[in-house]
């Protein structure tokens, strides 16, 4: 038992020096924050064939919410990746903003919650209906 | 050396963590300083290794009734199998391979061993650390019966759990993109970095292929070897990625899919298929198996080649 401890305290210590090494590497990918362009090519990635027609940029350029059809198209950073996922549009309209985040439930166990920036510049929801409809 | 058929004299797995340790630090530096391509994001990396401590813990809370299992196995074997017989390890190595590839193959394309090694596939990179991301739920999921024949029919405990462990150190090893590809040979036998990064991927192309643990031979016989195609790199992680880098969201989250399915299941048929159907299966088809995705992709290629043949072939490929 006390072999098998002594085993485990080892192995989190080493952990913690990977961890410490890779941090120090900085080689993470390089994660601009998105603008339309680069939003478009990540959906076009995650959900082929889908094609948004009204695309919303989340504040700090970390995740975007795009309209197609009667689905939102959901994408947000994670660490130096993406999380992609869909919920109905009507829904996302109707999510709540709190603490400068609008708040998206992705009814989803393995991604349950997204949280987007919202700014002056990208309020939401989108603030007029035209602007939302809009190709 | 002794040669206890019961309790194995050496733990491949225990002796290779020093390697562990060094490879990773070293793929890390070579990386740093541009010698190969190596990609470690810093929770990312904590997350896999971290999977990977919770593993062992997770195999010594299971492992003590799983060998009791075996050894009762053993009481009924077949054969007795010598350890000292060449002939024997050589066996060994192919059947172990070959039940690792079933294995492997069932983990993937049912639901319920699914949830148990879906986290293995949850990091968005490859890279060393990706392949410390092990499962904690392995022992109740069950798979391990899968080796009880080999047990039935004579091969020594101990001898199974030794190649079992000089598996899953082979495994380790290939777990990168800093190695692009080896002499065409050794692909053709062996499992390889270029083999095993399309099994992560999740490109619907590359989906449900190269099961391999050390032959790839058993992909190429059983009709799932995909090889990689430098014209579409690798998008590694799952079909829908975690949303976080919660260490238990990503040992539990299937299992909480599944529960929450079960909980709203209205039939023994719907109760069987989200146990065990494919991952993804629904009752109204309305989620993507791995079948509907290649499907999609199918159609898409094809119509960007022709849109008359897609728009004939489509149909056809939905419905796979």
């Amino acid at each position: 038992m006390t072999e098998t401890l002594i085993r485990l305290a080892v192995s989190a210590l080493l952990i913690a020096v990977m961890i410490g090494v890779a941090a120090w590497a900085r080689i993470a990918r390089p994660t601009a924050p998105l603008d339309e362009a680069a939003a478009r090519d990540l959906l076009a990635g995650e959900f082929p064939g889908m094609n948004p027609d009204y695309i919303w940029i989340a504040g700090d350029g970390a995740g975007a919410i795009a309209r197609a059809g009667a689905e939102a198209l959901v994408i947000y950073r994670l660490g130096d990746s993406w999380v992609a996922r869909t919920l109905p549009w009507r829904l996302a309209l109707l999510a709540p903003v709190h603490r400068g985040k609008v708040l998206l439930k992705l009814r989803d166990p393995a991604a349950p919650m997204a949280r987007l920036a919202v700014s002056g510049v990208a309020p939401w929801p989108p603030q007029s209906p035209a602007e939302a409809l809009a190709a | 050396m002794t040669f206890d058929p019961i309790k194995a004299a050496f733990d491949p797995v225990a002796l290779a963590v020093p390697i562990f340790v060094i490879t990773i630090i070293g793929e890390i530096l070579l990386g740093r300083f541009r010698k190969v391509k190596a990609v470690y994001e810093v929770r990312d990396t904590a997350t896999s290794l971290g999977m990977g401590l919770g593993s062992q813990v997770a195999g010594l809370l299971t492992g003590a009734a799983i060998f009791g299992v075996t050894l009762w196995a053993y009481q009924y074997r077949l054969f007795t199998i010598p350890m000292t017989a060449i002939w024997a390890w050589v066996a060994v190595f192919f059947l172990e391979d070959l039940t690792y590839y079933w294995f492997h193959r069932l983990s993937h394309e049912r639901r319920f061993w699914w949830a148990s090694h879906v986290n293995h596939h949850t990091s968005q990179h490859y890279n060393l650390a990706t392949a410390l991301r092990q499962t904690w739920t392995g022992g109740v999921a069950g798979t391990w019966l899968l080796w009880l024949p080999l047990i039935l029919i004579g091969f020594p405990p101990a001898m199974v759990v030794i190649q079992k462990g000089i598996s899953l150190v082979y495994q380790y090893w290939i777990h990168t993109e800093a190695i692009r590809r080896f002499p065409r040979w050794f692909e053709a036998v062996f499992n390889t970095p270029s083999h095993h990064r399309v099994h992560h991927a999740r490109n619907p192309r590359y989906l449900d292929a190269n099961y391999a643990g050390i032959l790839i031979i058993w992909d190429r016989m059983f009709g799932t070897y995909i090889p990689e195609d430098d014209a579409e790199p690798c998008r590694y992680g799952v079909v829908h990625n975690l949303g976080d880098f919660n260490i238990f969201r990503v040992a539990f989250h299937e299992w909480m899919a599944i529960g929450k399915d079960l909980a709203g299941s209205r039939s023994i048929r719907e109760v069987f298929g989200y146990l065990f159907g494919p991952p993804g299966w629904s009752p109204d088809g309305s989620r993507d198996t791995s079948a509907t995705l290649k499907a999609k992709w199918r159609a898409r290629e094809a119509a960007a080649v022709s849109p008359a043949a897609a728009a004939e072939t489509a149909p056809l490929q939905a419905a796979e």
